[in-house]
């Protein structure tokens, strides 16, 4: 999967960002490969979600530059969806099905009324919603609703995921039957993604290669190939990431 | 702890009315006070159902119902218009600002003057009073409501590359929903208070001036029941819509949905 030789589908070069004069950001440089799912993982403040927002186009780099399969991102685009941490992402107006469907309607795809429902009815049950359908989100657990979140944005079919410590707010349980979930659909979808996090064990578990990032820079990529989450482990990545 | 219950259930309005009528009852038939001043609701509901029989109120009614709805509608597509162009636009928002904060607090019945001056009597002036009584608070409300939607709900609108007008009917106006219906109501009774204010100084023409007209030609005849017929066909439609219409455009939507 993290072969050399397959083409990187975002490349990152010489990335900077800062807000008022403060650097967030220098120097970022990364390749990711179809399919892969990498954990950027960092303190609060470290710039985990300003390098997702630049990914996903909805900041402008100061320097350097981004390419999604070769193409400059200046903006955000349906091949890149963001999973966002908050629970309020979904449109309170529509049901679950219709938040799914939503973003399909009207789609440079074309889809048909047929092709749509049928692409929700797979994605609501990828997502173990099926029965949750006619659900508006204030009748939905701060679970359900992320697995919602979740569904709509792989229904777009994007060329990459970002996802924005989609399951900070929840309980361990319940975060753990997400990432559960997470890696399931990612067996069937293979779908590329870049998960933002702070739980140094959740990067262990899920990721194929964990992006540390501390100041602003990438201090460390490791790969994650046993996806072992032992102590060990989780102090080897402590230590990258203390001051 | 019976009676205290009754007058926590939604249907309470109905019982306060009913109270209320028990003591306007009363005090007309047992207080000193003038019968021409204070009839009872015998004479007032007299009063109504000739009214109605003859179809004057009724007529009357229409006419001020048109009127207000056709300014309704008006105001409102020029609201939309205004906060659109204010989400498109800095600078044009910070025009509507202004303008809100001249013409807002702006009694139209204070711009009646020139209203003649400008337009002359009837129900074009009428419907220009109605549409300045409900543009203003409606932006007010419109604009108040695509400030409060969340941050990640424009994001969204960005990531699926919704164009600005696509953002604000599929993305903003459902989700300023409770703000705007908000503004529709404030927007409704400022449009009565405005139809009817004008009624009373324009007049009819051809026999037809509105419930505000019909109202102001009972107190020139003395017939204080019949002033009273007219404010309560005001209050029964009121009442009506506030319970009928805005109820449950508000309980299929921002109730059922929990913005509300």
């Amino acid at each position: 999967m993290t072969d050399v030789d397959v083409k990187p589908i975002i490349e990152i070069r010489g990335l900077g960002k800062s807000y008022e004069q403060r650097p967030v950001l220098a120097d970022i440089n990364l390749e990711i490969r179809p399919g892969e799912l990498i954990c950027v993982i960092g303190a609060s403040g470290c710039g985990k979600s300003t390098l997702l927002n630049l990914i996903g186009g909805f900041v402008k780099a100061d320097r350097g530059e981004i390419r999604l399969n070769g193409v400059l991102v200046e903006k955000p685009s349906r091949q890149c969806i963001m999973v966002f941490q908050e629970f309020d992402q979904l449109f309170a107006w529509q049901t679950v099905r219709h938040n799914i469907e939503f973003p399909l309607k009207k789609s440079p795809e074309r889809l048909s009324h047929q092709q749509i429902r049928s692409r929700v009815d797979h994605y609501l049950a990828m997502v173990k919603l099926t029965e949750f359908s006619d659900y508006y989100p204030n009748q939905l657990s701060g679970g359900m609703k992320q697995r919602t979140a979740l569904a709509r944005a792989l229904a777009l079919s994007p060329q990459l995921l970002l996802m924005d410590e989609p399951f900070g707010s929840l309980d361990a349980q319940t975060k753990g039957e997400l990432q559960e979930t997470l890696l399931e659909i990612r067996q069937e979808s293979q779908a590329t993604t870049i998960f933002v996090t702070h739980d140094i064990r959740e990067a262990l578990y899920l990721a194929d290669r964990i992006v540390v990032l501390k100041a602003g820079a990438i201090a460390a990529v490791i790969k994650n190939q046993t996806r072992n989450s032992n102590e060990t482990r989780v102090a080897e990545i402590t230590a990258l990431l203390s001051p | 702890m019976r009676i205290k219950a009754l007058f926590l259930k939604p249907y309470s309005k109905y019982i306060w009315i009913i109270l209320m009528l028990v003591a306007w009852e009363l005090t007309a038939k047992l207080a000193p006070v003038s019968a021409l001043a204070f009839p009872s609701l015998e004479l007032i509901l007299a009063a109504l159902i000739d009214s109605i029989v003859n179809g004057d109120i009724l007529m009357q009614m229409v006419f001020s119902l048109g009127l207000i709805l056709i300014g309704l509608g008006i105001g409102v597509a020029l609201a939309f218009l205004m906060s659109f162009l204010a989400v498109v636009s800095p600078v044009f928002a910070s025009f509507t600002d202004t303008c809100v904060s001249i013409f807002h607090p702006l009694p139209g019945i204070a711009l009646l003057p020139l209203i003649i001056l400008w337009i002359g009597t009837g129900s074009m002036a009428i419907l220009f009073i109605i549409v300045h009584s409900v543009l203003w608070p409606m932006i007010l409300n419109m604009t108040a409501g695509f400030k409060a939607i969340p941050e990640v709900y424009k994001k969204i609108g960005q990531n699926y590359q919704f164009n600005t007008l696509q953002s604000i009917i599929r993305i903003f106006v459902p989700a300023s929903l409770s703000f705007l219906i908000a503004g529709l109501k404030i927007s409704w009774a400022r449009g009565w208070r405005a139809a009817i204010s004008a009624e009373m100084i324009f007049g009819a023409s051809g026999g037809i001036g509105g419930i505000g007209w019909y109202i102001f030609n009972k107190r020139v005849f003395m017939d204080t029941a019949g002033v009273y017929a007219g404010i309560l066909m005001i209050i029964a439609v009121g009442i009506f819509v506030e319970d009928f219409v805005f109820g449950k455009l508000e309980k299929n939507t921002i109730t059922k949905w929990g913005v509300a």
